[in-house]
């Protein structure tokens, strides 16, 4: 049985994790490719026109995995490609389990939410592919993340020994990955090229196409680029810069991102550019106080909003234009 | 502290329910103004490009009675769970004060709890006085509710054109006017009595309309251009649930979100805050009442709403009743909303005909 994941929005939220479960419990996945002009066509034509621009990418990856191929494609490539597709509807996170590493894993009360957007990602996925949709509701606030992964089995007739074993080695490849980002990070803040802040949402970031190459035009222009996902969170630094806003986001991402952007600040930073899709709600809230934290410290701050009409022309020339102003 | 002028944020008639209860704690209000395009352009030129449009109107109802002296505005948090408008408050009170405004910004939660704690901590009155405010509050609220739904009925049905909004506009502003509690039985009656005597067609078999969507936009007329009103002229009778008493309602008891959730589990398993399940249920409701007719209302790029409406979208394939969406913001055109409504208003006119013909050939 193959299993079908879109390859963008809330996969980047966990990368690696999905599809080593699913293979560890011995199903086939396949992932949807990465973003390319024909995705995010399909994408477009079928999303809600006020949606966000990351959730039509969605969209497109999702008809991608249904098989349902644009007009001009020989017929003959059409047909299901997976027997499911897997949509989690993502509610809400223990504040501690964002950051994967145990060493600054830090044990709060607070339960955070996920964009509102994702609560309803499985419903309006099933009344656009054909395929059936596997999905679970993951809400931290009322079960543990293993013992939602332990129902999910159920539903694909596993036993909770395997689905234990699958859940472990996925958390230990996901570890692996997270451990070599931050031996990059701490290599990368020692170079001595300008250093800029890449901050915005991770399916932003990781997504080459969405984000128009803007990691490798950076380096082509002399600068370092760093995400703010890569930035570790260290209890062991208490950070210098007391952040100026008393906002307490209830958002995962909201809340991560503030604290990521004060331990930052630490280091010496050259430059900051926030990348949001277009249309997104969240970011129409979080930019107000990004952009202040940066101000503040008299750091250049550029705005970047992305959708399917972005020329790379434009960006291109946007970007030599802040690194001038770094000079 | 100086002494602490209040206004608010402007809520269509319930304004004046508001202005009322502010005023019974015993403090100066210089209420929001209303709401025209000059009070939305000045609200977007301050505002957030990308944030929704209520925070943009609410800003530029301030704006005016800042002008006037007001120097605390008081802002709900969280109405809508996991919605945006839970910042509201943060960033109007940021946006304020960078365009330079001494402003004491009170940021209340929706819970009797935080209400009546903030509340006390600004007027500083009794327990029973503010219980006193609470109450007159409540019937004038109650009061202005209850116009609004027969004016609904009245208003397709009156034989005299523009009768009704006449008597409604005298309505509203004897009931802003009322400030003692104790004429507030005789004001009910007069009102009652002027309603009545709007000469009515009562055999007339009318299109029935919903209203349903994001509880701002549906509730006040001057955000929406008074769909209420056009529709109602063109001889079509309008139906909303929403209003604050059911927001209210809704705060205090749970089982109404449990009920709504049961029914719209075909649709969608989860709440996606805001009121975007409430649109879900209000549409499968209505269409079990027979009506003849849908209109969503939003904000643009309201989140809740957005991702309800595909799902709208499907009900409406699958039943066939007539299904609009309008979403608003500073750049829509009242000619534009205009245009589709007429052309909605035909759609209906037919469905409704095609409907009755069926029945007399059965």
């Amino acid at each position: 049985m193959t299993i079908g994941i879109p390859r963008a929005l809330i996969y980047w939220k966990r990368p690696y994790f999905w599809e080593s479960f699913f293979e560890n419990l011995g199903f086939e996945v396949l992932l949807s490719p990465k973003t390319n002009k024909e995705i995010v066509e399909m994408g477009v034509k079928v999303a809600d026109p006020e949606t966000c621009f990351s959730n039509k990418v969605y969209f497109g990856h999702l008809i991608w995995l249904d098989g349902l191929q644009p007009a001009h494609h020989p017929p003959a490539s059409a047909g299901p490609k997976c027997d499911l597709i897997f949509v989690p509807r993502l509610k809400a996170v223990d504040e501690h389990s964002f950051i994967s590493h145990p060493r600054s894993a830090r044990v709060t009360e607070g339960k955070l939410e996920y964009c509102p957007k994702f609560f309803g990602l499985p419903d309006l996925s099933k009344i656009l592919v054909k395929t059936p949709i596997l999905t679970e509701t993951f809400d931290e606030r009322k079960e543990k993340f293993e013992k939602t992964l332990a129902r999910l089995g159920k539903k694909l007739k596993k036993r909770i020994k395997e689905v234990e074993e699958a859940t472990k080695k996925a958390f230990s490849k996901e570890k692996e990955i997270k451990e070599k980002e931050e031996q990059d990070f701490l290599e990368k803040i020692k170079s001595q090229k300008p250093k800029i802040v890449l901050i915005s949402h991770p399916y932003n970031l990781y997504d080459e196409y969405v984000n128009l190459r803007i990691k490798e035009k950076l380096e082509k222009l002399g600068a370092e680029s760093i995400f703010i996902d890569e930035v570790p969170i260290s209890i062991n630094q208490p950070p210098q810069h007391k952040s100026a806003s008393n906002i307490k986001f209830h958002w995962e991402f909201g809340k991560e991102i503030m604290e990521k952007i004060e331990t930052i600040l630490n280091h010496d930073i050259a430059g900051a550019i926030q990348i949001s899709s277009f249309a997104c709600g969240c970011d129409a809230v979080l930019k107000e106080f990004v952009e202040r934290e940066f101000k503040q410290n008299k750091i250049p701050f550029l705005y970047l909003m992305i959708d399917e009409q972005t020329g790379e022309a434009g960006l291109q020339t946007r970007l030599e234009a802040f690194i001038d102003t770094l000079k | 502290m100086e002494k602490p002028i209040i206004t608010f944020a402007r809520w269509g008639n319930y304004t004046v329910a508001f202005k009322t209860l502010f005023e019974e704690l015993g403090l100066k209000v210089i209420p929001p103004e209303k709401t025209t395009s000059q009070t939305i352009a000045e609200g977007a030129k301050i505002a957030p490009e990308m944030f929704c449009f209520p925070l943009k109107v609410t800003l530029g109802n301030y704006l005016p009675a800042l002008r006037k002296g007001a120097n605390t505005i008081f802002m709900v948090q969280n109405v809508g769970g996991s919605c945006r408008q839970r910042y509201y408050g943060v960033i109007q009170e940021k946006m304020l004060k960078e365009n330079g405004w001494k402003i004491n910004f009170v940021d209340f939660r929706a819970t009797p709890k935080d209400i009546y704690s903030k509340i006390k901590e600004i007027s500083g009155a009794s327990f029973w006085q503010i219980i006193r405010a609470a109450r007159f509050f409540f019937k004038k609220l109650r009061l202005v509710e209850k116009i609004e739904k027969m004016a609904q009925y009245l208003r397709p049905r009156e034989v005299e054109k523009g009768e009704t909004d006449r008597v409604l506009q005298w309505c509203f502003s004897e009931v802003e006017r009322m400030n003692r509690e104790k004429d507030f039985p005789k004001l009910k009656k007069e009102v009652f009595k002027r309603l009545a005597e709007i000469k009515v067609d009562k055999d007339k078999d009318l299109p029935r309309v919903a209203l349903i969507g994001e509880i701002y936009t549906v509730c006040d007329p001057t955000i929406n251009f008074e769909v209420e009103k056009k529709l109602g002229n063109e001889e079509i009778e309008i139906h909303r649930e929403m209003d604050i008493t059911y927001q209210i309602k809704k705060l205090i008891f749970p089982w109404k979100d449990w009920i709504i959730q049961r029914k719209i589990n075909p649709y969608l398993k989860s709440t996606v805050g805001g009121h975007g399940r409430d649109a879900i249920y209000e549409m499968l409701h209505y269409i079990k009442k027979d009506f003849d007719g849908i209109i969503h209302l939003l904000p643009f790029g309201c989140m809740p709403e957005i991702t309800v409406r595909p799902i709208l979208e499907k009900i409406h394939q699958e039943s066939g009743i007539p299904f609009l969406s309008l979403s608003l913001d500073e750049q829509v055109a009242e000619v534009g909303i205009d245009t589709r409504l007429e052309a909605f208003i035909d759609v209906v006119e037919n469905y409704h005909n095609k409907k009755h013909e069926d029945i007399l050939r059965h």
